[in-house]
């Protein structure tokens, strides 16, 4: 149903909202000092309209090349469509720029990594605080709002504790919490079962889930039982929308 | 102002994490590079501080020096062709008139070839009209020399010829004498012949190690050295307790400047500006060769690590709070470097010195001085402050999406 603005039959206004998204790219471009030669131009995400809500959890499906990551690259306002609008809280992030962007992902998005990209050096407290301090939050303030959330995602005991001390799933998790961190109304995960067992791709799942009860959750997905656990799945194809 | 003191905060807690874990070797090798630098700028700059401080000549008894103005005060150092003071007998005995003045005598310097058994050698004469108290001259005692200048009798130069000399334990062992040994300077006349009266190990030095001195009467060496004609030395040492003398002293002579002790400062005294431009250079060097190797080195660890800034960008920290954390790894760096080249630095100076005792048998030539303990680490601070720039513009222009796709 590409092209076609995909709305959950929730009633609220969407926390994220695509309208007729295009976004192309040049590969293979060569340039020399008195030459340039221009590439083939290839369409990653062609006419998406999608929306999601609050309380959702919606699944994003496809084979490699479809275009997930370039729309999630899009929701989350680390770029901007060639076409069409990005609305993020209503807010167009068509049109801003870099530093408008990153403080809307200060603010409104929260980014979970197939890879975790914890910081190593910081413990799991720091890590979870660190978006914090970009929205200006005090030292008290941080450490209270980051054990609350580590401890919610089950790692209470592991706050002092560097991610190479941590499994893959206890690092996943804590890069759940950082993404709650800022208090964000939009999360987006990128393949976040990618590095997981089964065991710990389950308890990643449960919390996304439980993390949707009150956010809206956006999760790129391969893994089949990922795609299950969601409340929706929009698929695409060559970079449109084929079903939701 | 808090946020960035927190994410300054970041920086150093990541680098200092990255370090202890030794997660990477191309910031720890950074930090022995500033380290290296900043402990070879320290270990120079003593020598430095020791060239400026020991090459003074000055006694523990003398409290006002009169100089020629024509050049500057390093005239005040071991200098054997600068502008003299003339008729300084005349002046001497008038100075010493004054009842506020201890004592005062003219220094006349001179370098002396010796002639010996083998090959000439040559020592620092210091010409000088001894005092009755028999106090120490440029290190030496006076106490066996007669006091006054006979050989200057109503002011001509015919009295009687003591050739007595006080020889410093330096000049006695580069020359071979021994107490009573006769001293033979190049063209003196027949009875115009020294008799070492005593040898003293005095503490006057050069900067490389002990000054080889001798201490004659005033009016005996301007007649070696032809310079009686116009009773000139290089200068005039006065003691006195008394400081309303300096007005007095300082109308002695037109064009003549009056230092006090207290204005000899090591680097006012040296005999050139060697020291300042040793020091200079080690300044130079160490900041140029730390700058480029920490931001080299910073900006490579920055590229190797433009993931973790494209994720830091990503979850909306912004540009110029990066930069702060760059800065802070910078500093970081750079401060521990510092840190530890001081410490290595002041290690070093004791190295130098022994080492020259052993192997040139010169008892020091660095010295220590409290400011290098705050020198080391400032210096360090400007590495890392110039250093930042690079890293800070290589993780600035990290393209996020081309590092997280």
């Amino acid at each position: 149903m590409s092209g076609e603005l995909q709305m959950s039959s929730m009633s609220d206004s969407p926390v994220v909202q695509c309208t007729e998204v295009v976004r192309t790219y040049t590969r293979g471009s060569t340039g020399g000092l008195f030459s340039r030669q221009s590439g083939t131009s290839v369409t990653a995400v062609d006419a998406v309209s999608m929306a999601v809500q609050r309380g959702e959890l919606v699944g994003l499906a496809g084979p490699s090349g479809s275009g997930k990551s370039t729309l999630l690259h899009l929701l989350a306002a680390l770029e901007t469509p060639d076409t069409g609008n990005v609305a993020i809280t209503g807010m167009n992030t068509s049109s801003m720029g870099e530093r408008g962007r990153t403080a809307i992902r200060r603010d409104h998005v929260g980014i979970v990594f197939q890879r975790f990209h914890l910081l190593p050096s910081l413990t799991a407290l720091q890590n979870v605080a660190l978006p914090m301090i970009e929205q200006g939050s005090g030292k008290r303030e941080r450490r209270r709002r980051a054990q609350s959330l580590l401890e919610d995602v089950g790692l209470g005991d592991r706050l002092s504790h560097r991610p190479a001390a941590l499994s893959g799933g206890e690092q996943q998790r804590v890069a759940v919490a950082r993404a709650l961190g800022g208090d964000p109304d939009l999360v987006i995960a990128d393949e976040p079962t990618g590095e997981l067992d089964s065991t710990a791709s389950e308890a990643v799942l449960d919390l996304l889930a439980d993390v949707a009860a009150d956010h809206a959750v956006v999760v790129a997905s391969h893994d089949p039982m990922a795609i299950d656990r969601m409340d929706r799945v929009l698929r695409l194809r060559d970079g449109r929308l084929t079903d939701g | 102002m808090g946020k960035r003191s927190s994410h300054f905060g970041v920086g150093v807690t990541q680098t200092v994490g990255r370090l202890r874990t030794g997660e990477s070797r191309r910031l720890l090798l950074s930090v022995c590079g500033v380290a290296l630098a900043v402990a070879l700028m320290i270990s120079v700059t003593g020598v430095a501080v020791n060239l400026a401080g020991g090459s003074t000549i000055q006694g523990d008894d003398v409290d006002y020096w009169i100089v020629p103005d024509g050049g500057s005060v390093s005239s005040v150092a071991v200098s054997v062709e600068g502008p003299q003071l003339g008729a300084v007998h005349e002046t001497t005995a008038r100075l010493q008139a004054d009842e506020r003045v201890t004592f005062a005598t003219p220094v006349e310097l001179q370098i002396l070839q010796i002639d010996t058994d083998t090959t000439p050698e040559y020592v620092l004469a210091a010409g000088v009209i001894p005092p009755e108290s028999g106090e120490r001259l440029l290190g030496l005692p006076t106490n066996q020399l007669t006091p006054g200048d006979p050989h200057y009798a109503d002011g001509e130069y015919t009295g009687p010829w003591t050739g007595e000399a006080i020889v410093s334990g330096a000049a006695a062992e580069i020359v071979g004498l021994e107490q009573g040994d006769t001293i033979h300077p190049a063209r003196a006349g027949q009875n115009q012949t020294f008799t070492t009266t005593a040898i003293a190990d005095g503490d006057l030095s050069g900067g490389v190690g002990p000054v080889p001195l001798i201490v004659v009467h005033a009016s005996e060496l301007q007649t070696l050295t032809n310079t009686a004609r116009q009773d000139s030395a290089d200068q005039i040492l006065v003691s006195t307790n008394d400081p309303t003398v300096e007005s007095t002293l300082a109308a002695a002579y037109p064009e003549t400047q009056v230092l006090t002790r207290a204005g000899l400062g090591g680097e006012d005294l040296s005999t050139s500006s060697l020291p300042v431009a040793v020091a200079v250079a080690a300044l130079i060097a160490t900041v140029a060769i730390g700058t480029l190797f920490v931001a080299t080195l910073v900006g490579l660890e920055t590229i190797a690590a433009r993931e973790m800034i494209a994720v830091q960008g990503a979850l909306g920290i912004s540009t110029s709070s990066q930069m702060v954390i760059v800065f802070a790894q910078t500093l970081t760096i750079a401060g521990l470097g510092g840190f530890v080249g001081t410490l290595g630095g002041v290690a070093g100076l004791q190295v130098l010195n022994v080492g020259a005792t052993i192997f040139g048998s010169v008892s020091q030539i660095a010295a220590f001085h409290p400011a290098l303990l705050a020198y080391g680490p400032g210096v360090a601070f400007a590495i890392g402050v110039l250093a930042t720039p690079y890293p800070a513009w290589i993780a600035a222009r990290t393209d996020q999406l081309e590092v997280l796709s």
